[in-house]
């Protein structure tokens, strides 16, 4: 593969190498670029509290964007995305050939990226300190404005393909209303906050046939009647929330990534915000892309494989939650037990099951792993910035675990929630990595043969 | 004015603890006024003392001892204030301890709390054992059924003879979700909770209360304050009310509504509040604490003064959301002092101003923004005395960061005044009846009013030009004393009853009330949570109500549509007094569809009367099968069979029977109130043709507008009948046949400028001149939008974000400036692009237009609605056209629903109520009913009084049996009849 890359570059290098510094080609390869422009992403996810199914959605598309675009320069090395994912055409050919995909990636990347969230100064801040960036490496005026227009066209087109996802339909759809009868869920302490995203299975999937391809076991039969099946993993979560060990705490809070936590002191209320679930494993990935020294095109594959993966396992989990509507441990433990039992995570505003970090954590392991292989240990710093200290994992599946379990710990999810959302997430993860195919096929024979 | 400090030669705590309220009574009946201070606990900060309430008993010689501990009222916990009066009339004063609850709201837990025992936080009653030979006071809590639990926030209390039969009962605020309290005394030592009988919404975060009469009849009101801000800008960016799914989850739980903003209960004659804060103009002051309503400028009315402003905003949402964000992840972590400060400090701070509402009688008290008093400040504690005894009452207030301050009244000595000391042993609680020309003023001889103050024990009145003429006294122990004047500008009245002394006790009960056994149950159809932005519910219509003779027995039956899911009901008239109930199976097949409006017509020409029932509901989506019409064929006996034929399809609200073109065939309008799904886009209404041979033709289908009620009646020259329509955002709309049997529509001229949210009409010759007038049933003024035709409130409907829904966005004026309606966080849910377009609430509190909000130009959109009159009207017809007049003040207190004109006595009745509108806008339970009377020298109507209604009811339709019993259908409740009272009965 290095040798491969190299031959790009010397070849590139010849045909400007006569007039121009070209080293600006090199520092285009740098794939932090990449990774500092997917943090920025989500540093404003994390302010504009994007729900974490939307949140999926605000990675999902950036990321593909800048792939197809970065693919241009390497399509003996990546495939289109075009063909494997629903309604996503060839982008158009540049019509200059000054272009550098491998800037005009970074470029789509935030203009996709800006359309999505809602605090563009934000990102036009970060877009001007890249500017001045790629001016600093000498990129030479023409290779800059080529590539910002055909980013711009890449963004247009993404947009276009974007549009049709049934996104701005679903703002309009019906709220949940609250249904009589303990076995439904009701909105919970202390905000009471409206079902996040009820209609997100009318979100059209990248690979998923359907939301429900991949249905869940039903959830165990709702019944308090001592020693039934459900009211044990409901007694479970309750003396599980009274005993937790250190380490068990460490892990609820490690994993907790909610984006919206509210906190009332008196009549003092403020939010802490964080990164969402999916957001947590875009930090993973960031942190393995480093740590496996992947170049520019591979990081960008990693992340656009990672985020797929996330996007359409939201999709299937929220499809089931809402199918479903279970209720949550908080409420009846509150209701039935104990009026004052507090989850050690601030119960999340949508149904119960299946765990939303058990599925979607199982399906981008899944998607990891197929890259970086099953062995994979690495340090997760991902929350150090919210004041919670590192985690090591012997792989990607053993962190999806630990996520799956800590919705237990954290006393917001049941059992047979989280049992039954690994499964899920494994279903949705495996059939995606089957089904797409980013790697050229003789890439593939290559990876084999080393 | 010369004020010397001797707080601390005579003997008062220097310690710089954390007091709150202090309370100024004799609690020893030994003449001199002790000192009570309710503090907060601060264990380890000061000397590790563990500091409790403070009792400090007057020595008489300008020192105090303090005894806290010997009398028992060393309580430590959280105080608030404390309200001392004699609750079991054995001489001596007793107290209630206003606590607060210290933990955070976590959840809202439910009303069975109300029953936990809270050993630190929770009210207390005691028992001064004076009067026993003790000084000593015993907690009495329990016995005298005081609440002691951990939800009770209380922030304010007074005590107040309530139901006026002598006792003081107590008035509780309270903060946050719990309900504030009333406490009527049960004259045996026990009280009683009874929020439900009197009120039925009070303010959400109750931080102060007064009593006072502020109408002039006679009748204690209550004033209680909360925190919306009158400015635009300032309510935009700032947490308001509950959300409907919030307000929905309390009433879940059991607690009653209540909402963000000040409330103004006026008493009615059965005892019970009429919440008329809205129509006041006084429900909105910003970040209010005290409330003392007094006469300042001694006019003869109560004004109301209003203590304002925190120097920390933690209701900003820029705050909640932006500003406190994640760096405090590790104050979550740890609570750590360093990081709760940071938090504080970066609390948006601003000064308000203190407000005083002038009364300038018939509940006019001016507006906000002409009624500031003093420069913008923190202001909290308030008290008021007169205290350079000029004969008007001072203010002294505490100021937070800055020094106490004291608003010198400076008032004309050309008004007068009469300030009144009372001496008993106890005075607290007394009333006092001043007699003035022919009129009264009432006024409690109560201290602790407001916010953790207490003010002068003397009674001050107002008297404007006039002398007093008598005053009547109401001892606490319930003997009477009168007075006789002229009196000088201070008096002092020693205990002295009147023997044989009694008071007239006016009871203007003329009318009784009993329930008839059919009950609407209207279904759970929450109609915003499909349209989110809409304001009011549109599925609580019904139900629909004929009386008619079905059987041809000469006594007229009762039919009543039923709701969603429950079957139409028949009920014959017996040969004796009451009905049977015919069972018709095609009602209970057709149980499904919400019978909105019915009408009874011979739709075959065979000599009995059929049905036409109109289906409606919001619900289900237009054309849906469940939204068609019906008629139902009679047999003659009573017996009914569905005509098997298409009829209209819409959300109906309302059917009217003309044979108009006079073919011998009874006709129908058919009028409509919504596409189902699209809030604001006016429906088909239809004029159906009867061709006698039972089909029927839609002959006229038009998008008339909103409707809600219709009228056939002739307002022209020709001799035929106009279809004349009225319904939300609407003008009155006139529907003229042509002489080629087409129609023509078009607005009637005298209503252009009234467009309302009409909910009927009614047409009748009211001044008897021969000539027919129009009466017109509106929203009512007791109402956040108070729209003329300058400042309409604006209907924008478009689909603004292009995603094939449509938006209905609203403008109103709000004190003087144009706001959105909705939200920033309800706007951003349907329109995801106010969310990127205002990335701040304060960038979104600049909006004063749509081209600010959704950067449409008014020409662009698709179309726009706009309401220019709240009022419920009387249209009187002279030569040219109608004269318009409102109907009077208490027919405004809220939405009229249904009118009975009677022209033998000239009194019209009407009927109001709603539960529609979401919880920004509020529940509409202000007057269930009353009768005014036409006046003919001033041509038109005045309050007659009130129908003793329960208050809350949602009254529809009213219809005179043939008894003269009224008869009132009630949506989602009972049938209620009137009867008028034998006399001597």
């Amino acid at each position: 593969m290095n040798k491969f890359k190299l031959l790009i570059i010397s070849v590139l290098t010849l045909h400007f190498g006569c007039e121009r510094d070209t080293s600006y080609l090199s520092q285009l390869q740098d794939p932090s670029l990449f990774r500092d422009a997917m943090k920025n992403l989500s540093n404003i996810v994390v302010y504009d509290i994007f729900s974490p199914p939307v949140a999926s959605r605000v990675y999902v598309y950036p990321s593909i964007a800048a792939y197809e675009t970065m693919r241009l320069a390497l399509p003996d090395q990546y495939q289109s995305l075009s063909g494997q994912i629903k309604g996503l055409t060839p982008l158009p050919e540049a019509n200059s050939d000054q272009v550098n995909y491998n800037l005009a990636a970074l470029l789509a990347f935030n203009k996709v990226g800006k359309m999505l969230i809602f605090s563009e100064d934000r990102m036009e801040k970060f877009q001007e300190a890249l500017d001045q960036k790629i001016r600093d490496f000498g990129v030479p005026r023409s290779v800059r404005i080529a590539s910002e227009n055909f980013a711009e066209t890449v963004a247009i087109h993404i947009k276009n393909w974007a549009d049709g996802d049934n996104y701005n339909q679903t703002r309009t759809f019906p709220k949940y209303t609250i249904l009589d009868g303990d076995r439904f869920w009701k909105p919970t302490p202390p905000d009471y906050m409206d079902g996040i995203e009820p209609h997100w299975n009318q979100i059209r999937t990248m690979v998923l046939d359907s939301a429900g391809q991949f249905p869940p076991k039903d959830p165990l039969p709702f019944d308090l009647t001592k020693g039934s099946p459900f009211q044990k993993q409901l007694q479970q979560v309750y003396e599980v929330g009274g005993g937790l060990g250190e380490e068990e705490l460490a892990i609820a809070k490690f994993w907790d990534c909610n984006p919206y936590v509210t906190h009332h002191r008196g009549h003092a209320m403020f939010a802490t915000k964080k990164i969402t679930p999916g957001g947590h494993w875009i930090g993973i990935t960031n942190i393995v892309t480093k740590q496996a020294e992947s170049d520019f095109g591979e990081t960008i594959n990693a992340f656009t494989n990672v985020s797929i993966a996330l996007f359409d396992a939201f999709i299937s989990c929220w499809d089931e939650k809402w199918k479903t509507l279970v209720v949550r441990p908080e409420t009846l433990i509150n209701k039935y037990y104990d009026e004052e039992w507090l989850p050690v995570l601030q119960t999340p505003p949508f149904p119960e099951y299946t765990s939303g970090h058990s599925v979607i954590s199982r399906a981008a392991a899944i998607a990891l792993t197929d890259i970086y292989g099953p062995d994979f240990r690495f340090e997760d710093t991902t929350e150090l910035e919210y004041g919670l200290p590192a985690r090591t994992f012997d792989s990607f599946i053993a962190a999806s675990e630990e996520a799956a379990i800590s919705r237990l710990y954290g006393g917001i999810h049941y059992m047979m929630a989280i049992e039954e959302g690994v499964k899920q997430g494994e279903n949705v993860g495996k059939f995606i990595v089957n089904k797409i195919q980013t790697n050229t096929p003789l890439q593939n024979d290559l990876a084999a043969s080393n | 004015m010369q004020f010397d400090d001797i707080s601390e030669q005579a003997g008062i705590s220097p310690l710089p603890t954390w007091s709150n309220g202090v309370t100024m009574q004799d609690i020893n009946n030994d003449g001199l006024i002790d000192i009570y201070v309710s503090k907060v606990p601060m264990k380890g900060l000061f000397k590790n003392e563990r500091h409790h309430n403070l009792l400090y008993i007057n020595n008489g010689d300008l020192t105090f001892t303090e005894v806290s501990k010997d009398y028992g009222l060393d309580f430590s916990g959280f105080s608030t204030q404390a309200a001392f009066f004699d609750y079991d009339r054995d001489g001596d004063l007793d107290m209630y301890l206003l606590n607060h609850a210290v933990h955070s709201v976590r959840s809202y837990g439910s009303i069975k709390k109300r029953s936990e025992k809270d050993s630190i936080s929770g009210d207390r009653f005691y028992k001064n054992m004076l009067s026993e030979g003790q000084s000593l006071f015993v907690e009495v809590t329990e016995e005298a059924q005081i609440l002691s639990s951990p939800l009770g926030f209380g922030l304010a209390v007074t005590t107040t003879d309530i139901n006026d039969d002598g006792w003081l009962d107590i008035y509780v605020g309270n903060d946050f979700h719990e309900n504030d309290y009333l406490y009527i005394n049960n004259q045996d030592g026990t009280f009683s909770e009874s929020f439900n009988q009197y009120f039925t919404h009070t303010s959400r975060f109750t931080m102060g209360v007064d009593v006072a009469d502020l109408n002039n009849d006679g009748a204690l009101d209550i004033f209680t304050t909360d925190m919306m801000p009158y400015d635009a800008q300032i309510a935009l960016k700032s947490g308001g009310e509950d959300t409907n799914k919030v307000n929905q989850i309390k009433k879940n739980l059991g607690f009653e509504a209540q909402y963000s903003r000040n409330h103004l209960q006026l008493k009615r004659p059965y005892g019970d509040y009429a919440e008329i804060g809205l129509l006041t103009g006084t429900y909105a002051t910003d970040w209010s604490w005290s409330v003392l309503m007094q006469d300042f400028d001694n006019d003869g009315r109560n004004d109301i003064f209003i203590s304002n402003g925190i120097e920390k905003r933690p209701n900003d949402l820029d705050y909640i959301n932006y500003l406190s964000d994640s760096k405090f992840s590790e104050f979550v972590e740890t609570e750590k002092n360093e990081a709760k400060k940071d938090l504080i400090a970066n609390m948006p701070t601003l000064q308000i101003r203190n407000i005083l509402f002038q009364n300038k009688g018939n509940l006019d008290f001016g507006t906000v923004n002409t009624s500031f008093l003093g420069s913008p400040s923190y202001t909290n504690g308030s008290a008021y005395s007169d205290l350079d005894n000029d004969g008007d009452l001072d203010l002294v207030l505490n100021n937070l960061n800055a020094p106490a301050t004291i608003l010198k009244n400076t008032t004309s000595e050309a008004v007068q005044s009469l300030s009144i000391s009372l001496e008993a042993p106890i005075t607290e609680g007394a009333k006092i009846t001043l007699y003035q020309g022919g009129k009264k003023q009432i006024k409690e001889a109560v201290r602790v009013r407001g916010f953790q103050s207490s003010s002068t024990p003397r009674i001050h009145f107002g008297l404007g030009q006039t002398p007093a003429d008598s005053i009547l006294i109401r001892w606490p122990n319930g003997k009477l004393q009168w007075q006789y004047g002229p009196f000088q500008k201070f008096e002092k009245i020693a205990y002295n009853p009147t023997p044989a002394a009694t008071e007239t006790i006016a009871s203007n009960a003329e009318y009784t009330l009993s329930i008839l056994p059919f009950k609407h149950k209207e279904n759970t159809y929450l109609d915003y949570e499909r349209e989110q932005l809409i304001p009011e519910k549109l599925s609580l219509e019904g139900p629909a109500v004929v009386y008619e003779d079905f059987n041809g027995d000469g006594k007229k039956d009762l039919f009543f549509g039923g709701a969603r899911y429950q079957a139409s009901q028949l009920y014959i008239a017996n040969k004796k007094e009451g009905y049977r109930l015919q069972d018709i199976e095609d009602f209970r097949k057709d149980d499904k569809y919400e019978d909105v409006s019915a009408a009874a017509f011979d739709a075959d020409n065979d000599g009995d009367l059929d049905l036409y029932v109109v289906s409606g509901g919001n619900d289900f989506k237009e054309q849906d099968a469940y939204l068609m019409d019906r008629i139902y064929i009679n047999d003659g006996k009573g017996n009914f069979a569905r005509l098997p034929i298409f009829l209209p399809q819409t959300n109906g609200s309302v059917v009217v029977v003309n044979d108009m073109d006079g073919d011998g065939f009874q006709d129908l309008f058919v009028g409509s109130r919504s596409i189902p799904g699209a809030y604001g886009l006016s429906p088909h209404s239809f004029v159906v043709k009867n061709n006698g041979d039972l089909t029927f033709d839609p002959i006229w289908k038009n998008r008339l507008g909103m409707v809600t009620d219709a009228i056939w009646h002739n307002i022209d020259d020709d001799p035929e009948k106009e279809l004349l329509a009225v319904g939300d955002w609407m003008p009155v709309m006139v529907l003229d046949r042509q002489a080629d049997n087409t129609y023509q529509m078009q607005i009637l001229p005298d209503s252009k400028a009234h467009y309302g949210l009409w909910n009927r009409i009614l047409a009748a010759d009211i001044n008897q001149d021969g000539k027919e007038d129009l009466l017109l049933g509106n929203v009512g003024q007791n109402f956040k939008w108070q729209p003329s035709q300058e400042k309409p409130v604006y209907l924008y409907l478009d689909d603004f974000d292009q995603n094939e829904q449509l938006d209905p966005i609203i403008f109103y004026d709000f004190f003087g400036a144009p706001r959105p309606f909705n939200s920033k966080d309800d706007l951003g849910q349907q329109l995801p692009m106010i969310k990127k377009k205002f990335t701040s609430y304060v960038k979104f509190s600049e909006v004063e237009n749509l081209k600010d909000l959704v950067d449409y130009k008014d020409e662009e959109v698709l179309e726009i609605k706009k309401m220019t009159d709240a009022r419920s009207l009387l249209l009187l017809k002279s030569e040219n056209g109608f004269q318009v007049q409102p109907l009077p003040q208490e027919a405004q207190f809220s939405s009229i629903q249904d009118f009975y004109w009677d022209p033998k006595k000239e009194q019209l009745f009407y009927f109001g109520n709603s539960n529609q509108f979401v919880t920004e806008l509020g529940q509409q339970t202000a007057n269930p009913g009353a009768i005014a009377k036409f006046i003919h020298d001033k041509n038109g109507f005045e309050h007659q009084e009130f129908l003793p209604l329960p208050i809350q009811i949602n009254p529809r339709k009213i219809i005179k049996l043939d008894d003269g019993t009224f008869l009132l259908s009630s949506n989602d409740d009972y049938v209620y009849l009137i009867a008028k009272k034998i006399p001597n009965e």
